[in-house]
């Protein structure tokens, strides 16, 4: 077993320090820590075995972690839907403060639990929440400063709303082909970077190409406006092309291309596995549905019912004579 | 019609790597796989989850069944048991991941990001519909007759 000489107690319950080497010297916290002052021979032996140079494992440590990533991750994400929930129903304002607080706790989880590797996703949104309320702020702002018979906003808006949108399109941009790029560490893209931007491009190329041609077919003299999606389902695959062709100052276009495919089969495995379950809910209904008895017959209306009837009838039709 | 234009974008790269390319470069087939499988499965047992949740307000109507209660947590346990099961076969639908807790969590993170992305697609393709028909002159359905 190694000791240092100011080893006094082993204390079976202790916690690694995994930035330490070899613990054995109980300190004031409770946990047992190794001074630089002694050999680094300790330090690249207990890196070496991971802690367990005395097969002891370290399950406190993990527990903390876990705990830590409960209260400090997914606790806040499942907030958000919480949150909203309240907000459509009893207590819009407590709500919204719920969801609101559970985003802020998830974009500060790199922070308050790095150990996870979950906290990247909270990080992505720390990332990319200020581009994307520009585009869909701008979106809003062009939509309700046009012809609209409801909640009309002055024309003017409507530049703004572009420069908004455009703002919000360009730093989503930046994030690949400039120094914008969501790093976890420096020069280590966010992973999930790389999941949530080819996602978003053929996505939003698709949809827009789809509603291009809906508009054709469904509305009626709608060709400005279906030209108009087409150049929007244009723009978007455009970027894509560039994304496959333009190395990024940390993305390349191999990467890009290899995440681009991995999107197309995450896209189609999110949606076979939701129809599939919402297959799976309708036969539930249907099935409950169709084991109910059928509703009770009632007795035909009597004589004195059928006069009641008639007399109502006369009195609420026609006209005034004049 | 419709579903042609949507599939579109995606036809058109594959189009043009195969004409200036000669082959479908950066296409792993078995990585592509198992995060398609990865994807199906959690997508499955999240929406079977939210739909129990929908269950809740269809009972109101129906003096509170159990069954179809019974039915949607049964289809969801089954989504879960499924995960576990497939994940736990091997390597196969093991991406960077070294257990099938480890797994599991990543799916699900990995489907949050992905949703959101998709969310965010959603909101700009109809956003930009909407802006385009709200921008046009605004036209009458009718003609008045002269009286």
């Amino acid at each position: 077993m190694l000791t240092s000489r100011w080893t006094v107690t082993l204390d079976l319950t202790w916690h690694f320090d995994h930035d330490s080497t070899l613990s054995i010297r109980p300190t004031r916290d409770g946990y047992l820590g190794v001074p630089h002052s002694l050999p680094s021979i300790f330090r690249y032996t207990a890196s070496e075995t991971g802690g367990d140079i005395m097969n002891i494992r370290d399950f406190r440590s993990d527990m903390d972690e876990m705990l830590q990533a409960l209260l400090l991750f997914w606790i806040p994400v499942s907030m958000v839907p919480l949150g909203v929930w309240y907000s459509l129903t009893s207590s819009p304002l407590r709500g919204r403060f719920l969801a609101f607080t559970g985003i802020v706790l998830i974009c500060l989880s790199p922070w308050t639990v790095p150990s996870s590797p979950s906290s990247a996703a909270g990080h992505l949104l720390g990332a990319v929440i200020g581009p994307c309320m520009l585009i869909v702020l701008g979106i809003y702002l062009i939509s309700f400063s046009g012809n609209v018979s409801v909640g009309k906003l002055p024309r003017s808006d409507r530049k703004i709303g572009v420069l908004m949108a455009a703002v919000g399109f360009a730093w989503l941009a930046g994030m690949h082909w400039w120094i914008l790029t969501p790093q976890i560490a420096p020069d280590e893209v966010n992973p999930y970077w790389n999941v949530f931007w080819p996602t978003f491009l053929l996505l939003t190329s698709c949809l827009a190409s789809c509603s291009a041609v809906t508009l054709l077919m469904i509305g009626e003299q709608r060709k400005t406006e279906s030209n108009i999606m087409f150049i929007v389902s244009a723009f978007s695959f455009t970027l894509l092309l560039l994304g496959l062709n333009l190395d990024g100052p940390l993305v390349n276009a191999g990467e890009f291309r290899q995440h681009l495919w991995l999107a197309v089969a995450d896209m189609a495995g999110i949606a076979i596995g939701s129809i599939l379950s919402i297959l799976v809910f309708a036969l539930v209904i249907y099935t409950y549905e169709r084991n109910l008895p059928d509703p009770e017959s009632i007795t035909p209306p009597t004589d004195s019912e059928l006069k009641q009837v008639s007399s109502l009838i006369a009195t609420h039709l026609g006209g005034e004579e004049e | 019609m419709m579903l042609l234009a949507f599939l579109i974008p995606p036809l058109l790269i594959l189009a043009i790597e195969v004409t200036f390319f000669g082959e479908f470069k950066g296409l792993d087939s078995g990585v592509s796989f198992t995060r398609f499988a990865n994807a199906t499965l959690t997508a499955f047992t999240l929406c079977s989850l939210f739909l129990l949740g929908n269950l809740f307000f269809y009972g109101e109507s129906r003096n509170r069944p159990l069954a179809p209660l019974v039915g949607m947590i049964m289809a969801t346990g089954f989504g879960v048991l499924a995960t576990v099961f497939l994940i736990g076969q091997g390597p196969m639908l093991l991406e960077d991941n070294g257990s099938v807790r480890a797994q599991a969590i990543y799916n699900i993170v990995h489907m949050f990001v992905s949703s959101g992305a998709i969310l965010l697609s959603l909101c700009v393709a109809l956003g930009a519909t909407f802006s385009a028909i709200t921008s046009q002159k605004q036209r009458s359905s009718f003609e008045l007759e002269d009286e």
